[in-house]
């Protein structure tokens, strides 16, 4: 962790919520490299590229509803790769569908957070999040 | 019973106009009847008139039988009588006197026996005169004889009259018997005809009924075979009536699906949008406050600069237009949220079970206990058929409308709530939830049973969403909703169930 810091990686289309979620992560002093992604087929030419997978610890924060495939996907995908698979998801998204958390828990997700409409609690959640990041131990990918 | 006689007279008129295979075959059957009632009848007079015709013929027989026992007596008195007067010996006369004895007798029975022929019975009479003339001839000679007059006795039968006599009498009895002879035949030719006509009349029947047969059977069969194909046709429609209902309830259920699964995406993909707008304006809100900050900094080093409409503008209208975002956005979440839940009403797995209502009624009673108490109110809960449906979706339904009854009661007078129920006929099942609060107006009825509708004075919380959420749960347990409602004085929701909930098989997907 100490020379190799976890880098997040954000996989969300809607920028307003990038920049809130980002935002909110620096509020709770987290410093880490954050690589925002809008589409998942970009996500995942980064997250399977040679470099990323040779490299470092990951963490990603998935939203579910993409534009161009589900999260549900690169979830899959994540957690069936063999190196990238031990990088903690978290599945941050509007949805709270019981059966698709399930789904998600099932594919292998860490954690599931569902986006509050209300402010104060998504900040709230965010900056909990942060603080969870700072503690939590990410295993090395390789 | 009258009236169901003449019913009944009725339809089988109806029937006898009516042209139809079963009518013919009836017609047929009957005509094969009276046919047959024809032969018995024809037979019946048949067999008499051969039996007739028999006797007839016995008759005959008889009458000539009796002629020539007459004329065998006649000769064997005469015999008799020749041989008494040539010998002489009395012994000789048992036979005359035997004659003598039986032949009135036979007389009288021969003119009996022709009695039915005047022809015949002349003849008879004839032969009976001449006969006992024939006997008083020979009485006299034998009157002589007996006497002694043996030589006047033989002159008598030397005078010829009685052998004259004798031949009148086998002229007399052989055209008798010649015109018996020829009525015997002409008998004997009738019976026959009698008979052969009764074979005749009977085969032409039985013909006649084989014909009739033939054509039952065969009306018969081609009925049978229409009958069948009929029913070949009815099932084969049948079958594609009940592939046709799958088809549609298949179609229905997915659209079902679609639209819940429409109105759940849909308020996701509206949800999104609203994070960012609540996010936002909460980032407005920190900078203007930070901005107001800044200002008030300025304004207590350098008042000058600072101009009058910039503090208004960040101190009264960046807020009030921040709270107007935010109420509104807020509300525009809550309506979300509504359509949101309403969609996994309907997506939720129903699980029928028998449901004690009178119990799952008080127990809701129970619960706005607190409420009741406070608008002095009251709920009664009658005593309830039971149910065989999904618990849950019952309990917010009657949960729904009670909590509506308890809500907008009439404070001016004391709150009665009623629940009531019965079984109809068909399997259905009826409640009503009664009670005399405020009332809903008429052109209102369809409209609060609509999403975010309300109706009456807008003094309670809520977003107008209960009824929507009764009807749509209703409607899913395949009952109905109505509403009867004065304003002023009262409402009744009347409820209508199957007893028993049968899921349809598109039902099972969560």
């Amino acid at each position: 962790m100490t020379n190799n810091p976890v880098k997040i990686v954000m996989v969300e289309d809607d920028h307003g919520h990038a920049k809130l979620i980002e935002k909110n992560i620096r509020r709770a002093n987290i410093a880490n490299e954050i690589a925002h992604f809008d589409d998942g087929g970009s996500a995942l030419d980064y997250l399977f590229s040679p470099e990323v997978r040779a490299n470092g610890p990951l963490l990603i924060l998935l939203d579910l509803n993409l534009p161009d495939m589900s999260g549900t996907d690169i979830l899959a995908k994540v957690k069936g790769d063999e190196r990238l698979r031990r990088a903690p998801v978290v599945v941050l998204t509007t949805t709270d569908d019981k059966v698709e958390i399930q789904r998600c828990y099932d594919l292998g997700c860490n954690v599931y957070i569902t986006k509050p409409v209300d402010y104060e609690s998504f900040a709230g959640a965010i900056r909990q999040l942060g603080l969870f990041l700072s503690v939590m131990q990410s295993p090395d990918i390789d | 019973m009258e009236s169901r006689t003449s019913r009944r007279w009725a339809a089988f008129r109806q029937f006898l106009r009516t042209r139809s295979p079963y009518r013919t075959v009836l017609l047929l059957a009957t005509a094969a009847t009276l046919l047959l009632l024809v032969v018995n009848l024809t037979t019946f007079f048949m067999i008499q008139r051969i039996a007739d015709d028999n006797a007839q013929v016995d008759h005959t027989q008889e009458v000539r039988t009796t002629a020539r026992e007459v004329l065998a007596w006649l000769l064997d008195a005469e015999t008799s009588q020749r041989s008494f007067l040539l010998t002489g010996r009395a012994d000789y006369l048992t036979n005359y006197e035997r004659a003598a004895e039986i032949l009135p007798e036979r007389l009288n029975a021969l003119v009996g026996l022709t009695l039915d022929n005047p022809e015949q019975n002349a003849r008879a009479e004839t032969i009976r005169d001449l006969a006992e003339d024939r006997v008083a001839v020979l009485e006299t000679a034998m009157d002589m004889a007996r006497a002694g007059r043996n030589a006047d006795a033989l002159a008598v039968v030397r005078r010829g009259q009685g052998s004259e006599l004798m031949v009148q009498l086998r002229d007399e009895i052989s055209v008798l018997d010649t015109q018996e002879r020829n009525l015997l035949r002409r008998r004997t030719d009738q019976s026959e005809d009698t008979s052969r006509s009764t074979v005749y009349i009977n085969a032409a029947a039985g013909l006649l009924m084989l014909i009739l047969a033939t054509m039952s059977f065969i009306i018969l069969r081609r009925f049978i075979g229409e009958l069948a194909e009929a029913r070949d046709e009815v099932a084969a429609a049948n079958a594609s009536l009940e592939q046709k209902v799958k088809e549609r309830t298949g179609a229905l259920s997915r659209a079902n699906e679609e639209i819940q699964r429409f109105a759940y995406i849909v308020s996701h993909d509206l949800r999104a949008p609203l994070v960012n707008v609540m996010g936002y304006t909460s980032e407005l809100e920190q900078a203007g406050k930070t901005i107001d900050l800044q200002m008030a900094k300025v304004e207590t080093a350098q008042p000058d600069l600072v101009e009058q409409d910039a503090l208004v503008a960040v101190r009264e209208d960046v807020p009030e237009a921040i709270g107007f975002i935010r109420a509104s956005t807020e509300k525009m979440d809550r309506l979300i949220n509504a359509i949101l839940k309403l969609s996994r009403e309907g997506r939720k797995t129903l699980t029928p079970e028998t449901l004690d209502m009178t119990g799952l009624c008080q127990k809701i009673a129970d619960s706005v206990q607190h409420q009741t108490s406070e608008a002095d109110a009251e709920i009664q809960v009658a005593d309830l058929p039971t149910i065989e449906s999904d618990r849950l979706a019952i309990e917010q339904i009657f949960g729904n409308l009670i909590d509506n009854a308890v809500k907008y009661l009439d404070r001016d007078r004391p709150g009665l709530i009623t629940v009531g129920g019965r079984e109809t006929a068909g399997g259905w099942v009826e409640y009503e939830v009664t009670d005399n609060g405020r009332g809903i107006s008429d052109r209102d009825h369809e409209r609060i049973f609509e999403l975010f509708r309300r109706s009456g004075r807008q003094d309670r919380p809520g977003e107008g969403l209960g009824l929507a959420f009764v009807r749509n749960s209703v409607r899913r347990l395949g009952g109905t909703i109505d509403i009867e409602s004065e304003l002023g004085k009262g409402s009744t929701f009347r409820l209508k169930f199957p007893k028993r909930l049968v899921l349809a098989s598109g039902e099972e997907f969560q």
